[in-house]
């Protein structure tokens, strides 16, 4: 028996091209329809738990779905609404609401601002460094620290080119806090600031150099950029936010006016959820409230059966290939009948040439099991990685 | 993990101690921790809240909570709170260049912003996508109008029932006390307004916008500080006024240094002490500081 296998395998590694072709074709066969399974689950398993624990959104109106995947994952860019919704919400004593920005990337990560609540709701806690305290600080996601080789104390500038440059925006360096414990949700991929700070990136908020005394303009990329608006009032701006420049920093205008994307609620018991649903049903024009749970099952459903057409498309491939290997290896018993001619007359019976084909095939298949295994191992343990990336970008 | 630890042990001491339910709930810090902004606001919080809060004011003695501005650590042990009550009417400026969590935060006077007393005479400056503008300030002392100062201890009150719903009796029992004692000031101040009608009165520092509003005073305030002696341009300045708006009492915010006093004394003008209280006093509470500025303002001429 172990000689059978010991000829076999001398065989297989004889004719290596051909054995890593059939080995290949066996374990991608096998393993497509799983690993898209696995992949789907996945994807499932993240948006309902994220939308499961996100109860109500509220937004601009519009596409319910890029609000929900603005809010939950920070992807598509929905219409900015303004914080006085959020403190609509608070103010009914219904709910209580957290207000989220997301609207830039940075170096691919989606840059998030939020209020320190939106931490304690979601189970953020910090692993390395402190938590955001200051204006111009972030903090970072496990994933996005890991990405952007950023620990707390180093700096991030925001890219000038991603910014609407309406106001006469300028890039803001950021300063690291701290890095949040992994929790593999898509909180990992976010640099999160204050939404003060996203404000001051939006332009609305600032700090200028008294004009008496003003510093030496600074040739680097992070000394002073200069504001054109107005002939008459050309301040210099800050564009880093340090201890000794904070005190300057200031915003316009009510807060009430400055934009966020989404506004998280959260009602205090059923009746209240109903209640504040109800308050917009009316509201017609401008603004929004869904349910992503209610929104994501929509969408899950189509890529559920989307899955399904890919399933009955793999069967039928996978019927087509398992033919054609059967011919391939009819076609090589034939190319092998010198072979086989020369072991009858060394004295074996018809009953070994079979054992020894049948070794051969116990090999491919035990071979290709094995990859696949390994295969899919790596494909489960990087799912929710893969998921998330996707969902992100 | 740790604080599971840490509670276990803490009930096992007070087991084998024989410590009172009182004691455990002090060791298991079962307080609510309220930060406040100032001390008028620390006062009621104490008086609402009694042994069921620990209030705790930032600001180090000595300090005006109106010029502070809180270092990480102080913005770290804030973040922990359960509640962070702030006098708003742009008291805290320091508010929007810190990460606090919002929904811990409680803006006392946000109730009455239709009341608000805007500073007029703000610096216009011109950047940024809003054009020219003026960074127009808000006076921010509304507590020395002591109607409104009820109604922040009210916004409080509420703040912390919103936190410890179970107690909101207690609560509510509590603010109607220290309410019940606002109106007294509030009346004995409506009372002393109503004798020194239209008396020319001079400040010592913008800060009685409201006092003056609620209470009729005929006030005019100057820019000075108690232990600083003005320049000449400012005594100039005050002859000026002086003819106009002939006061014989400047109310101060602490006592004026004995030089600034006597001068001031020489043109026929006396010094009275209104504290507004705004830091912890050394002796008494604010009732009894507003009791003492009272009586300061009674016997003036
Ligand atoms: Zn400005």
């Amino acid at each position: 028996m172990r000689n059978d296998f010991y000829l076999a395998w001398r065989y297989l590694g004889f004719h290596k091209t051909r054995t890593l072709i059939i080995v290949t074709c066996l374990s991608l066969i096998a393993i497509l329809p799983v690993a898209l399974h696995f992949l789907l689950n996945e994807g499932n398993r993240q948006m309902t738990t994220r939308a499961a624990a996100t109860p109500l959104l509220i937004g601009a109106r519009g596409s319910a779905l890029d609000l929900t995947l603005n809010a939950l994952f920070f992807g598509a860019v929905s219409p900015s609404i303004t914080l006085v919704e959020a403190d609509k919400v608070t103010a009914t004593g219904w709910a209580d609401a957290l207000p989220i920005y997301s609207r830039l990337r940075v170096l691919g990560q989606p840059l998030v601002g939020v209020t320190l609540d939106y931490f304690d709701y979601r189970g953020l806690r910090v692993a390395q460094g402190q938590m955001l305290a200051m204006l111009g600080e972030c903090v970072l996601g496990a994933a996005a620290a890991e990405a952007l080789k950023l620990k707390p104390g180093d700096s991030l500038p925001t890219p000038p080119e991603s910014l609407f440059d309406l106001a006469g925006n300028y890039p803001l360096k950021l300063r690291v806090a701290g890095v949040l414990a992994r929790t593999h949700t898509p909180d990992d991929q976010a640099i999160f600031i204050d939404l003060q700070t996203a404000w001051v990136i939006d332009g609305i908020g600032h700090g200028h150099a008294e004009q008496k005394n003003l510093p030496e303009r600074s040739a680097g990329p992070f000394g002073f950029a200069e504001i054109n608006r107005a002939a008459d009032g050309k301040l210099p701006t800050y564009t880093e936010i340090t201890a000794d420049n904070i005190d300057s920093f200031h915003f316009h205008g009510d807060p009430g006016g400055f934009p966020i994307s989404a506004v998280i609620a959260l009602p205090h018991d059923r009746k209240s959820a109903t209640l504040l649903r109800g308050r917009y049903v009316d509201q017609g024009e401008k603004i929004q409230i869904v349910q992503p749970q209610e929104n994501l099952r929509g969408l899950l459903d189509n890529i559920f059966r989307v899955g399904a057409l890919f399933d009955g498309l793999l069967a039928v491939v996978g019927g087509v290939t398992s033919l054609a290997l059967g011919l391939v290896f009819a076609l090589s018993l034939r190319l092998r009948q010198g072979e086989i001619r020369t072991n009858t007359l060394l004295g074996c019976g018809r009953l070994m040439v079979a054992r020894l084909l049948a070794a051969e095939l116990v090999l491919l298949l035990l071979v290709s099991g094995g990859l696949c295994l390994v295969l899919l191992e790596a494909i489960r343990r990087y799912a929710g990685d893969i998921v998330r990336y996707a969902l992100i970008s | 993990m740790k604080l599971v630890r840490g509670l276990l042990s803490a009930a096992w001491l007070a087991l084998i101690s024989g410590f009172s339910c009182e004691a455990l709930a002090d060791l298991e810090d079962g307080k609510l921790k309220v930060f406040v902004s100032n001390y008028p606001l620390a006062y009621f919080a104490e008086r609402i809240g009694g042994h069921r809060v620990a209030v705790s004011l930032p600001v180090p003695a000595g300090e005006d909570p109106a010029f502070w501005r809180p270092d990480p650590e102080a913005i770290s042990r804030m973040q922990k709170a359960d509640l962070i009550a702030l006098n708003g009417a742009d008291y805290e400026k320091w508010l929007n260049r810190v990460s606090l969590p919002r929904l811990k935060q409680v803006d006392t006077s946000a109730g009455f912003k239709a009341a608000y007393i805007r500073i007029e005479n703000a610096v216009t400056h011109s950047h940024g996508p809003g054009g020219e503008h003026s960074h127009d300030g808000i006076a921010f002392t509304t507590w020395l109008d002591l109607a409104q100062a009820g109604k922040q201890a009210e916004a409080l009150a509420l703040g912390v029932i919103r936190k410890r719903p179970e107690l909101k009796a207690v609560f509510l029992e509590n603010l109607s006390g220290l309410q019940a004692d606002l109106k007294v000031l509030d009346d004995e101040l409506l009372k002393l307004g109503e004798a020194k009608k239209n008396q020319p009165l001079l400040g010592s520092h913008p800060v009685y916008q409201y006092l003056a509003r609620r209470y009729g005073l005929n006030l005019k305030s100057v820019h000075w500080e108690p232990n600083e002696m003005p320049p000449a341009a400012e005594w100039v300045a005050l002859d000026e006024t002086l003819i106009r708006h002939p006061a014989r009492t400047m109310i101060w915010e602490a006592q004026p240094s004995p030089e600034i006093a006597a001068r001031l004394k020489e043109k026929g003008v006396s010094s009275a002490v209104l504290d507004p209280c705004a830091q912890r006093p050394e002796q008494g509470d604010f009732l009894s500081v507003m009791q003492a500025n009272i009586a300061n303002l009674e016997s003036t001429p």
